[in-house]
């Protein structure tokens, strides 16, 4: 009886997670892969992929499997620039959405249980809107001849500085960035802030902790995992984007995320898009292992 | 004390200010008498006409329909399982492939899967290349939604399940299932949503002939904005309005059994 | 059994919406296999919606289009396995492409008799001798466009590309220049304005253009391939390097909207870029005998004159002129004299060590500033 269980438990073990594990080899796995061989390869002539040559028929060396994109990559400062820049405009989203989610999960987090459903939802609900509606919606607000430029304008020549442009500038950039992440800001962070124990506050206000100590010594060290997730998921798609710099940036305004986009619908330079595509994974990588890392005092924190 | 809430208050005001004025603006404008989204001129539903009579917006709408809902529909099967695999099963390798997906920036996954469809399979990119693509990506959250839902379940419902002579399959079907139906419709409707609104991955492996909803709307904003995307934009606001009230309506029922 | 009645109830809503839209996309497939159905690959804003409809009636068949809004973006598209045109509308450096590639169909010309049409000013260009493949269908210029009244009251000179490239002029109008967001186009206006050829592949030639830009960005908006369409109508931009037709556009929106100002557009002296888009045979097209159809059908005089009225698209149909209103004609922005023409050029291709090192350079213009 027992082993006819076991058995049939093996059984639903592979029911259960095969078939998930399938598709995601096949349509997850085997696309990496097939991404990590392409850029060892070289661009066809039109665009593509130039076909891979037997050793024979090799023109001038080139036999279609080669590293020089990577040395191309490694070539010029101008591609480490790029990813620096990116990870400037990434850590600089984190952090607005960390300043401006954070009240907002704690306030969601103290209030009345019979109301918190809603104030979840409604931060959530900027959702129901289309991604790049979201991001539109600040080509309005930002144009030039908007009633906000006018205002911020109008208050910068009282104090006597020149007029400034919003739209199309890095401001613009970040302005988007924040705007279509910070509800994964704010939900990782109430997760979190609602699940602390009211009777700690109580404690260090018995203790005679004053209000920002409370929040100091108490609050803040226990939400840093849901700090540490929400930065994650702000971080790392804020790195990959190229729809916000593409609608909302300006001259300057290019990403990682423009230049491999480039690489696929513009140069038709499939194996350098890759490559960058590769290098991009590899700082994700980092980034989450140094999350990880940096998370661990927390955990420590937390006992 | 009450200083530091009205300072909690006021953030907070902000920060849902700062989510709704934009929109607001989107769907003010979306009745304004004028094709430029700059000033003010007058009330009109004209670009709600125009959009009804446009009928590349419609089969774009149906399209985006179609793929979300049947991405979504393979990704809560997938996801379930995979959730439930996940939480059970002592795995290695599955929980790095369902979630990695989820963690990294979309437009890997968008490029890795237009050279996968376009070296491998030789596959014309069209709807099933997008239906495929999203699946990959949604799979991740409906596991995540529903491992959440059973890592907050008392254990020993299931042991007592099994002592009782349960199969597996009974075990799940009566139980299991049951319990988790709330994580698996959160994750429905959640992969619902994300897959109409993608916007990268769709870019990246979506074919021609067939108008995309994104793509269309991303058109649109780089070549003629018109109040047209407003309209669009604020019927599609209402279609998942709706769909988040009906599954609070119906969830709260479930909510609120389980608080006894 | 009452507990999960209600969890049950919102899954079989799920599972008949699922099922529901399931059913309707089926229906839809089998209307459109019946269907006659020709697809076009065009540029935004390419073909007068009037001229789709008449045609549509005459073949009893339907139109399906899909656009572009840059050559490099339609061959990327081509190259990662877009298929299913029948007809493309590429420019001449593009088609060259298409035609080595051999991705093209021959036309027939006997299914063509209104070819006869064609300015053969036009015909027998570089990248297609003879016409094997390729009917002229209308062509643009690379130039500039303006706020009329702005560029009056500053001063500013409206025939030369100076205005966008050299700070003296660009002071007085920063923040309010934008340029076109592609690599060729705006090498091309930089190249010229160094007095090379736009085709010029000399890596110093680049670099002094590159110098060029840097320095001139930052009073640039931004690099704008169509929003600057709206922006000059508005009136938020004042200078913009753009094609012939959109500014076409931006002055009829501008007049329609009864602003202030016009908006004018004019050929650099040094001589600036011309597009002649052709119209050809893509081979993953699946109707020939539509595609000959259709271009003949925009051989005709009176459908060709639609697309220039309505775009302001430059025309190469004789046949054409007379229905064209004359302010567009008499217009040498759109029509330009032989003296101007001289001092057009039409884009060739790069090859790919080329390209790779024009999008670092591109990069390098894109994210640096000098």
């Amino acid at each position: 009886m027992i082993k006819g269980n076991t058995k049939a438990n093996r059984t639903a073990k592979w029911l259960v997670s095969g078939p998930p594990l399938l598709f995601l080899l096949v349509f997850f796995v085997a696309p990496s892969l097939i991404m990590l061989f392409t850029s060892l390869r070289l661009p066809g002539e039109f665009g593509g992929l130039a076909p891979i040559a037997a050793p024979a028929e090799a023109v001038h060396g080139e036999y279609g499997l080669t590293l020089e994109t990577y040395q191309f990559f490694f070539s010029d400062i101008l591609y480490a620039e790029i990813f620096l820049k990116s990870f400037a405009v990434a850590a600089a989203s984190t952090l607005i959405c960390l300043i401006m989610a954070y009240p907002l999960a704690l306030l969601i987090a103290r209030s009345e249980k019979r109301f918190r459903n809603l104030m979840v939802l409604l931060v959530v609900l900027p959702f129901a809107s289309n991604f790049l509606i979201r991001i539109y919606a600040w080509m309005i607000i930002l144009g030039p001849e908007s009633v906000f430029s006018h205002f911020i304008n109008a208050f910068l020549g009282a104090f006597g500085i020149a007029p400034v442009t919003l739209l199309f500038s890095p401001f613009a950039v970040l302005v988007g960035m924040v705007y279509v992440h910070l509800p994964f800001m704010v939900l990782p962070l109430y997760t979190n802030l609602e699940k602390h124990d009211p009777a700690l506050l109580d404690a260090a206000q018995d203790l005679g902790a004053n209000a920002w100590q409370r929040f100091w010594r108490v609050t803040w060290p226990l939400s840093l995992p849901g700090v540490f997730s929400g930065a994650a998921l702000v971080f790392i798609p804020v790195l990959g984007m190229f729809a916000v710099p593409d609608i909302l940036g300006g001259t300057g305004d290019i990403l990682i995320g423009n230049l491999i986009k480039d690489q696929f619908l513009g140069t038709r330079d499939w194996p350098f898009g890759s490559t960058l595509s590769i290098m991009l994974t590899l700082a994700v990588l980092a980034i989450t292992g140094l999350a990880a890392w940096f998370a661990r005092p927390a955990t420590i924190a937390e006992r | 004390m009450r200083r530091s809430n009205i300072w909690l208050w006021s953030a907070a005001a902000l920060a849902y200010a700062f989510l709704y004025i934009p929109l607001i603006i989107v769907v003010v404008y979306s009745f304004n008498d004028s094709k430029l989204n700059a000033e003010w001129v007058g009330f009109t539903l004209s670009w709600y006409v125009a959009l009804f009579n446009n009928q590349e917006m419609l089969t774009a709408a149906r399209n985006s329909l179609t793929i979300a809902v049947s991405a979504s529909f393979c990704a809560t099967i997938l996801g379930t399982m995979a959730g439930l695999a996940i939480h059970r099963y002592k795995l290695k390798f599955l929980p790095v492939l369902v979630f990695t997906p989820v963690a990294m920036p979309e437009i890997l996954l968008g490029v890795a899967l237009l050279l996968f469809f376009l070296q491998v399979l030789n596959l014309t990119l069209g709807m099933i290349s997008i239906i495929i693509a999203h699946t990959t990506f949604c799979i991740g959250f409906v596991a995540i939604i529903v491992r959440a839902r059973l890592q907050g379940m008392d254990e020993s419902i299931f042991e007592a399940a099994r002592d009782l002579g349960a199969s597996p399959w009974q075990t799940f079907r009566l139980i299991t299932l049951p319990l988790i139906m709330p994580a698996v419709v959160a994750g429905a409707l959640m992969s619902f949503t994300l897959s109409i609104d993608d916007f990268v991955i769709t870019f990246f492996t979506k074919g021609v002939g067939e108008p995309i909803l994104p793509i269309q709307i991303y058109t649109m904003i780089k070549v003629a904005v018109t109040p047209e995307v407003n309209a669009i934009s604020t019927l599609l606001m209402l279609l998942t309005l709706t769909m988040i009230i009906i599954a609070a309506k119906l969830d709260s029922g479930v909510l609120r059994r389980e608080a006894k | 059994m009452n507990p999960p009645g209600r969890s049950t109830a919102l899954l079989a809503l799920l599972l008949s919406v699922l099922l529901l839209a399931g059913c309707s996309s089926q229906e839809q497939n089998a209307t459109t296999s019946g269907e006659n159905v020709l697809h076009l690959f065009n540029w935004n804003n390419y073909i007068a919606p009037a001229t789709v409809k008449r045609f549509e009636q005459s073949c009893n068949c339907r139109l399906s289009q899909d656009y572009y809004a840059d050559n490099e973006e339609m061959l990327a598209k081509l190259a990662a396995g877009a298929s299913g045109y029948d007809l493309i509308v590429p420019t001449g450096n593009a088609m060259d492409t298409l035609i080595r590639q051999g991705v093209l169909k021959q036309l027939d010309k006997s299914l063509l008799p209104n070819l006869k049409n064609i300015n053969p000013a036009y015909l027998n260009s570089a990248f297609d001798p003879g016409n094997k493949y390729s009917v002229p269908y209308a062509y643009t210029l690379t130039l500039l466009g303006f706020n009329q009244e702005k560029v009056k009251e500053l001063g500013l000179p409206t025939d030369t590309w100076a205005i966008i490239f050299e700070p003296k002029y660009l002071e007085k109008i920063k923040g309010r220049v934008t340029v076109l967001d592609s690599q060729r186009e705006l090498m091309a206006a930089a190249l010229k304005y160094l007095g090379y050829s736009v085709n010029d592949a000399d890596e110093q030639h680049w670099q002094q253009a590159r110098d060029l830009i840097l320095r001139a960005k930052p009073y640039w908006a931004a690099f704008s391939n169509t929003s600057y369409v709206k922006e000059l109508a508005v009136g938020n931009l004042w200078v913009a390097h753009g094609y012939s037709n959109d500014m076409f556009q931006a002055a009829l929106d501008a007049r329609k909207t009864g602003r202030k100002f016009g908006i004018g557009y004019s050929t650099p002296k040094e001589g600036a870029v011309l597009a002649l888009d052709s119209i050809v045979l893509h081979q993953s097209g699946t109707r020939p005998d539509l595609a000959h159809q259709f271009i003949n059908f925009m051989l005709a005089g009176k459908n060709s004159a639609e697309l220039t009225n309505l775009t302001g698209a430059g025309n190469p149909n004789m046949d054409a002129i007379q229905f064209i209103q004359p302010e567009i004609a008499d217009n040498k922005a759109i029509f330009p004299d032989r003296e101007l023409l001289a001092r057009l050029e039409m884009l060739q291709d790069f090859d790919r060590k080329q390209r790779r090192l024009l999008s670092r350079l591109w990069t390098e213009i894109k994210l640096r500033n000098l």
